[in-house]
């Protein structure tokens, strides 16, 4: 009786063992989205639909050469990062083709994370959304991606801007990102805050651009009126150095890269002159605390009176918060502004997000990502995939569908499209772009905290150079 | 004869005994070959390696190249100098409040006593990150409770960055890890001060023992078990600070650690050549000094 229960028990430890082995494989996919606590309801998710989509992942339509389902992992890009947005999208896709699209939703604080994780254990994603200096700069050059250069035709082309397509092409002509909006960076001011202020006389809300030496008597004046800080240079991260980077170059005329997009050309005379003036300001602080998004939160909330992490999706719907368009948390009133510079005329950072695949060996995975791609990217389903990003279309038209009127119907919208013109290089490409972006905000750190500013130029930008040329 | 068989039975017994002990261990001997044992190796192989995520396979034999560039690499060494502050302030206070509270409530009615217990313990069972966030209200540079109570009561007269501040952000981080660190020593120390053989120290106060003599003669030797738990469990949890870091300040403001570092090599550094096997090197300096430590700490506990 004894030696039964032992065996019994031997048994069923064995069993149990096997067991919790067996589900490594599934787990394999839940792996990456394990790596970040803030990601705890995405990666239930995943958890919930890794199993099934690996499944179903490895099947492959009867008679067809794409397989029946993909996985897609996509970055918070306006509504892209909203669940019923985008199953509405993905469901529409599945009925239209059969092919099921299993989707996790990745936030900027741990995504790459997640992705490198993924790739390392080979568990990539099909299909990705992001933007050129990932899917082109980093996964790309490193052989990850699909080159998507036969899903463009010279229609294609002709309807796609010239800009956001180079963006997205290698230096070796290879297509890693199929673009699908673009928008321009801009930054935001609380007017209410600045009429209280009497510093409302420096904007000029026609063009909603304004020049160095008005934004310096603006925030002279606001400070002056509050007695606090009323804008941050925040450093806290990388998140929304898009704003910080912009803020830096355009007070003087100063750039990030040069113009091949092979170095970082941060100690220049303008960009010193940009940051010693930032640095002197009362109203402004180097804010090692905050990074973009914080910024955004404490700007919404009416604490500062300025925003340099903005764009058409937040004035849109400041904070995400669903509280109403161009407004804060109380009420006031928020416009957006181009960043200031000596003319006025700034050169405003591109935000260009599209898909990309990556090469998972399979020949009918990539074929099912294409037939995704094209829906979302080049067909008439591509007006509702546009505006659940909130940003403007890159092309003209899709498939005979025109997509220059899809916003014709928002105010806000339409309103924005005087700062498009402004849109600037679009360096992210340069080679030690994910490195270089630590250089950056902890050298804002290190100013704000009275390092010597050409000091801090000089060793950093050779950090970020020394990335570029890893 | 007979003996023969008895002694044969005797050693069929322990044998079906002992297959049945190692049967029973066989699960958790998976688990830690699988996921301590060979991933130690693997790490310890690695840090001799140039590996890094854009190469199949474990990447060249490098020697100790990893280690020499630790050596030279200031952030590491910042990191390094940042982890030895939090264990060597975090464990001793840690340690010395949490036998204080003990003292206090241990003697206490139950209800009294479970409630502090409690208390303290809350803060452990919380998720890392809610108490994260809280804490990261408390110290908002702009709309802080603590900033607020500071300047209500005149003690500063202007905001201070508690976070984003080289001068605070550390002990920041060191004053989050204590509150989150002294519930479980707590209980432990409550445990062990109950269990304290009470005809011993009353015969010491017959004699003329002071409170102080008591506990330092009779109830510090029994609890020295306890200790030594505790000390080389804080030793390991603050060298190993990383949720806080992560959550709070991403490494900034001075703040930077070794685990933070290993996180950011591995897993951010991507374009960086190696990286892999750098990170892994940082993970065996770590864990030789966590070896260290934890081994001084042992002796010293021995020897008193």
């Amino acid at each position: 009786m004894k030696k039964l229960l032992a065996m019994l028990l031997i048994g069923a430890m064995t069993i149990s063992t096997v067991a919790c082995g067996g589900s490594d494989a599934p787990a394999a996919e839940e792996t990456p989205a394990e790596t970040g606590a803030a990601q705890e309801a995405p990666a239930e998710t995943a958890e919930e639909e890794a199993p099934a989509a690996e499944e179903a992942a490895t099947e492959t339509e009867a008679g067809g050469d794409a397989a029946s389902a993909i996985t897609l992992w996509t970055y918070p890009i306006g509504k892209w990062g909203d669940e019923a947005t985008v199953k509405g999208l993905t469901d529409a896709f599945t009925a239209q083709t059969g092919i099921a699209v299993n989707v996790e939703f990745l936030a900027y604080a741990d995504g790459d994370d997640k992705v490198n994780t993924a790739i390392t254990a080979g568990q990539a994603p099909d299909v990705i959304m992001e933007g050129p200096e990932r899917l082109v700069a980093n996964w790309g050059a490193n052989g990850y991606m699909v080159d998507l250069s036969d899903m463009l035709d010279d229609t294609d082309k002709s309807e796609i801007q010239a800009a956001p397509l180079t963006a997205c092409t290698a230096p070796g002509g290879e297509i890693y990102e199929y673009p699908l909006v673009m928008t321009a960076h801009c930054m935001a001011v609380n007017l209410d805050a600045f009429k209280e202020a009497g510093a409302d006389q420096y904007l000029d809300l026609e063009t909603h651009t304004w020049t160095t030496d008005d934004f310096i008597k603006a925030v002279e004046a606001l400070y002056a009126h509050y007695n606090d800080t009323v804008a941050a240079v925040y450093c806290a991260g990388q998140g929304g150095d898009q704003g910080t980077r912009a803020l830096v170059n355009n007070l003087y005329g100063g750039s990030y890269t040069d113009a091949d997009h092979t170095a970082y050309t941060w100690n220049s005379p303008e960009n010193v002159k940009a940051l010693e003036q930032l640095k002197s300001m009362d109203g402004i602080a180097f804010d090692a605390s905050l990074a973009g998004g914080d910024e955004i939160v404490k700007f919404y909330q009416g604490i500062l009176k300025m925003a340099f992490c903005w764009n058409i999706a937040q004035q849109l719907d400041p904070n995400s918060a669903g509280t109403g368009s161009g407004l804060t948390v109380t009420g006031q009133e928020i416009e957006f502004m181009s960043f200031p510079s000596q003319t006025g005329e700034s050169q405003l950072q591109g935000g260009i997000w599209g898909f990309g695949i990556f090469d998972n060996g399979d020949a009918a995975r990539i074929e099912a990502s294409k037939q995704f791609i094209k829906y979302m990217a080049d067909s008439a389903a591509t007006v509702d995939a546009v505006k659940a990003a909130n940003y403007f279309a890159v092309r003209s038209t899709a498939e005979g569908t025109d997509l220059t009127g899809i916003w014709a119907d928002n105010e806000i919208m339409n309103e924005y499209q005087v700062l498009m013109p402004q849109l600037g290089d679009y360096y992210q490409v340069t080679p030690g772009w994910a490195g270089q972006r630590t250089a950056w905000w902890t050298m804002l750190q290190q100013i704000g905290s009275g390092m010597d500013v050409t000091e801090a130029l000089t060793q950093y930008e050779g950090e970020a150079n020394a990335a570029a040329a890893e | 004869m007979s003996k023969q068989v008895s002694q044969k039975r005797s050693r069929a017994l322990q044998r079906r005994e002992d297959i049945a002990g190692y049967s029973f261990m066989l699960p958790s001997l998976l688990f830690f070959v699988g996921f301590v044992v060979i991933p130690m190796v693997i790490c310890i192989w690695l840090s001799l390696t140039n590996s890094n995520m854009h190469t199949k396979g474990g990447g060249d034999f490098i020697g100790l190249m990893n280690f020499i560039n630790l050596a030279k690499d200031k952030v590491f060494l910042d990191a390094l100098k940042n982890t030895f502050v939090i264990v060597f302030v975090s464990v001793p206070t840690v340690t010395a409040f949490s036998l204080w509270v003990a003292s206090a409530i241990y003697k206490l009615k139950m209800p009294v006593l479970s409630a502090f217990r409690c208390i303290f313990y809350l803060p452990v069972v919380t998720g890392s990150v809610a108490v994260t966030v809280v804490w990261k209200w408390i110290f908002d540079n702009y709309t802080g409770i603590l900033n607020s109570v500071l300047k209500a009561t005149g003690t500063i007269d202007s905001n201070i960055n508690w976070l984003g501040d080289e001068k605070y952000a550390l002990w920041c981080i060191i004053l989050i890890l204590f509150t989150t660190s002294v519930g479980q020593p707590i209980v432990l120390y409550v445990s062990a001060l109950g269990n304290v053989d009470a005809s011993l120290v009353e015969a010491a106060e017959v004699d003329g023992a002071t409170d102080l003599q008591a506990f330092w003669k009779i109830k510090w030797p029994q609890i020295m078990p306890t200790t030594l738990y505790i000390l080389v469990i804080t030793t390991i949890n603050s060298f190993q600070c990383f949720a806080l870091i992560q959550l709070l300040t991403q490494g900034g403001s001075g703040t930077q650690t070794v685990m933070y570092y290993i996180y950011y090599t591995a897993f951010k550094l991507t374009e960086q050549s190696g990286h892999f096997g750098y990170a892994n090197a940082m993970g065996v300096i770590l864990a030789i000094f966590i070896g260290i430590l934890s081994a001084v700490q042992m002796r010293l506990a021995k020897e008193k």
